[in-house]
């Protein structure tokens, strides 16, 4: 039985190398900035960040919130793979991509308003218009005061329910750029048509076969690829392309 | 030199809410619900609502299902009355238990996704604290969404609220309260995505900014916390509330502080120090690692300063460890499926074979914005400030007293939001909202001397240096002698980030611009934290004094803790209301000052 008391006391460090995509609203102005650290092996990229922030760049700008992969605010793109920098360790990070060198970018969901900052108000626009509650709620029969919904039938739906909306999806994804609402965005409109408390599925239907719906998705599957809650999105997307709701 | 800085514009609305977590939009639905004429402005520091605090709640929501049988709101009134450690205000326990169930229909209805049981009803879970008859049994009464609860609120919150048309603003603080003859006229919101300063005139202020533990330097709480409506209270010349009561859970995950659930332990996890000796025998040899939160906390940091820690060498933390490798696979692969995944995640430690760092993290604040039972301001024991209310973590009503349960802040913030909405609605009258005198030129003239200092300094390693400060002398352990240290080195702070320079000179997503704003926030809230803490020379709850071990009635009150110059705490008194006790009814004596013994 390993104690790993030793192994995790000793002190590694990996000799980072980290480019990131800088942008300057003021002077309008793009550039990239490499910049080197040495880094224990669980630290995440949020406390590198950090780091350079107290060490070496204050005015490097960056979004975080809850930093345990819950809130998804801090999604950025790793050697071009999107992710929440909350979640990535050093030592991960470089079994993953097999080098101390990173690049970092923005997520390309929304115009960049400061380095890895993006409008997310513009991202999550797609979301609202998915309308992400019950538009229509039935009426519960006369004394009914919670309705009875079986375990298996949230079952069906219950993991599209974990999306925290950090885009990493919507990122990858080939049809989102063009004209697709979005791999999460669909996924919230499929919540509801499988949710039996909703009464309103033409208008959601109508969303989802529109123009901008299920069918603008060419099936790569890499929303599925890339989800950080290990949400299978393509597969919501294809029971919306199915009808199988 | 330096910036002219100007107030960018001036909106007017019915209802301003100044953070638009659980609370702030329970309060801003109910209000629509209501009243769907309204005009209501809700401002969130986070990219989005959903980003918000609330969605990392994990465990449940407590509420006394009117059909259980062998439940009543009077027992979970005694737990949290107890829990508290007899500080909690009985008649804010009375109303905010006595609404739960409706909150638990209300979220129903509106589509949040409860977990069920084979019948499909509203499943129900077991939680530290929660008893059934005064003690004598557990309770089943935390109804939960697996374990994302929180998310599962703040989801359906956020979508009830713009579903119906709450305007939103993102990535914006308010960085003044303004008042027109005693009475909340509105606020100055600082919108830092676009750099604009905004005048906003409301007819009524719902301040739920939420917790301030970025204080701390191993905490729970998203990087945002950092007590800013607090602070912006005290710049008022308003007081707050009991803020020495600052709860610890005792086991966050080394490094960030990531909580690790009571579950690993009642799973039976084991405690070890650096010799791999199971520690909590000595200290509680009958519970050993089933004792109460507090307990355990105290426990481990005694092991950890008197040297029988383990070092973190990545994060520079201490630590001990939490031994699960002896629990079954069903165990690890279901019952503990997210603690283990964020072992994994965030140490890359398998808990099946490998032994996993803990140690205590601050978790959430019991103090806050003094109210009355309707969420309004109070300004002193006997007097509110018209049109101004506080909710959620950021209040203190007070629900949780000097230590909170599991599974009542999520109850607290729905409750609160609703009531505090209904007691808005009587202020809604007509007309516009008059602009008062000099509104603005505190926050104008605060950020241009920010954006004008010169030096040395940096913001981030203040901020890191104040929270490890205070994680080690105002922590789980408290004396007068550490904590005189801390003032003294809150005031050393204060005095460097006067020198901090601002690199960045636009206005548009300054993130040290901002970060220097929350430095303010935290120092302003650690010194009354401090200064509270030295003043209560007892212990009593989350509050322990080394020095003074035991609870004392000659502070069987709230502290009243007001600071118009840094440093210079002034403190007065609000008696713990015991209309519980006083109704001397069969369950009264239940509701007296007792003994918090389990």
């Amino acid at each position: 039985m390993r104690t790993n008391v030793k192994e995790k006391t000793m002190s590694q460090t990996y000799k980072l190398t980290l480019t990131i995509r800088r942008y300057d609203p003021d002077g309008d102005k793009s550039w990239d900035q490499t910049y080197e650290l040495e880094a224990g092996a669980i630290l995440r990229f949020v406390d590198l960040f950090r780091r350079i922030n107290v060490e070496q760049d204050a005015t490097l700008t960056w979004v975080s919130s809850c930093e345990h992969g819950q809130c998804g605010s801090c999604s950025v793109q790793v050697n071009g793979r999107p992710m929440l920098a909350c979640e990535l360790l050093v030592e991960n990070a470089v079994a993953l991509f097999g080098t101390t060198r990173f690049r970092i970018e923005p997520v390309t969901v929304a115009p960049v308003v400061r380095d890895l900052v993006v409008d997310w108000e513009q991202a999550y626009e797609r979301v609202h218009r998915a309308k992400p509650y019950v538009i229509r709620p039935i009426e519960p029969p006369p004394g009914v005061t919670e309705l009875q919904i079986s375990p298996k039938e949230i079952a069906r739906y219950e993991d599209a329910t974990r999306c925290i909306n950090c885009f990493c999806c919507a990122t990858a994804c080939i049809s989102t750029h063009r004209n697709f609402i979005g791999p999460n965005a669909a996924m919230a409109s499929v919540v509801r048509l499988m949710d039996s408390r909703e009464e309103e599925k033409d208008e959601r239907l109508a969303l989802l076969y529109s123009e901008e719906g299920v069918y603008r998705c060419h099936t790569s599957k890499a929303c599925t690829h890339v989800c950080p809650k290990k949400i299978d999105v393509a597969h919501f997307i294809a029971l919306a392309k199915e009808g199988a709701f | 030199m330096g910036h002219h800085l100007t107030i960018h514009a001036t909106r007017q609305c019915d209802v301003l809410i100044i953070g638009a977590g659980g609370a702030g939009l329970r309060c801003a639905v109910h209000l629509l619900e209501k009243r769907p004429d309204l005009k209501i402005l809700a401002v969130t520091k986070v990219a989005h609502p959903q980003k918000s605090h609330t969605s990392t709640a994990q465990g449940g929501l407590a509420a006394v299902d009117p059909r259980d049988k062998t439940d009543k709101p009077i027992y979970h009134m005694f737990d949290t009355w107890k829990g508290g450690d007899c500080t909690s205000d009985q008649d804010v326990v009375k109303r905010i238990v006595e609404g739960g169930w409706e909150e638990i229909q209300w979220l129903e209805r509106r589509g949040m996704h409860l977990s069920r049981n084979d019948e499909g009803n509203i499943s129900k879970r077991q939680f530290g604290g929660h008893t059934i008859e005064f003690g004598k049994g557990d309770s089943f009464r935390a109804v939960f969404e697996a374990d994302r609860t929180g998310k599962g609120i703040m989801d359906t919150a956020w979508g009830e609220a713009l579903k119906r048309g709450t305007v939103f603003l993102n990535f914006s603080v308010a960085t003044e309260i303004l008042f027109q003859e005693g009475a909340c006229a509105g606020a100055v919101l600082f919108n830092f995505k676009d750099g604009e300063f905004t005048k906003v005139l409301a007819k009524t202020t719902v301040l739920a900014t939420g917790g301030s533990g970025q204080v701390y330097r191993i905490t729970t709480n998203c990087r945002g916390n950092t007590g800013d409506g607090l602070a912006v209270i005290l710049r008022a010349g308003l007081p707050i509330m009991d803020a020495e009561a600052v709860q610890f859970h005792p086991t966050g995950i080394v490094g960030p502080g990531i909580l690790a659930s009571e579950a690993l332990r009642s799973e039976g996890g084991i405690l070890r120090n650096k010799d791999l000796e199971p520690f909590m025998e000595r200290y509680a040899p009958k519970m050993k690692d089933l004792a109460p939160r507090d307990i355990v906390a105290r426990s481990i940091e005694t092991e950890i300063r008197e040297g029988r820690g383990i070092m973190n060498p990545d994060h520079q933390i201490e630590h001990v460890w939490i031994d699960l490798r002896h629990l079954s696979a069903y165990v690890h692969e279901v019952k503990l499926k997210e603690v283990a995944s964020f072992f994994k995640t965030y140490t890359n430690l398998d808990s099946r074979t490998q032994l996993c760092p803990v140690r205590p993290s601050n978790h959430y604040h019991m103090g806050g914005i003094p109210t009355n039972a309707d969420g309004a301001v109070q300004r002193s024991a006997e007097e509110i400030i018209p049109g101004l209310f506080a909710i959620g973590e950021c209040a203190c009503a007070s629900f949780h007293g000097f230590n909170r349960l599991g599974t009542n802040s999520l109850l607290e913030l729905l409750v609160m939001g609703k009531a505090a909405g209904e007691c808005v609605l009587s202020y809604l009258k007509d007309g516009r909202i008059a602009d008062p005198a000099g509104a603005g030129e505190q926050t104008l003239s605060r950020f241009s001397g920010y954006l004008a200092a010169r030096g040395t300094e940096n913001t981030g390693k203040i901020r890191l240096e104040m929270r490890d400060m205070m994680t080690k002398k105002v922590g789980v352990f408290r004396n007068e002698r550490d904590m005189r240290e801390a003032v003294a080195a809150l005031e050393e702070y204060r005095r460097r980030s006067a020198g901090a320079a601002i690199a960045t000179q636009g206005l548009r997503t300054n993130q040290e611009l901002l970060e220097r704003w929350e430095l303010d926030n935290l120092l302003d809230v650690a010194m009354v934290i401090a200064q509270g803490a030295i003043m209560r020379q007892e212990s009593r709850g989350a509050h322990f004094r080394e020095d003074f071990p035991e609870r004392s009635d000659a502070f069987q009150f709230h502290n009243i803790e007001s600071m118009t110059e840094f440093g210079k705490v002034l403190f007065a008194r609000r008696p713990v209301d015991m209309s519980l006790q006083t109704a001397g009814d069969a369950h009264s004596d239940h509701f007296k000052v007792i003994p918090r013994k389990y």
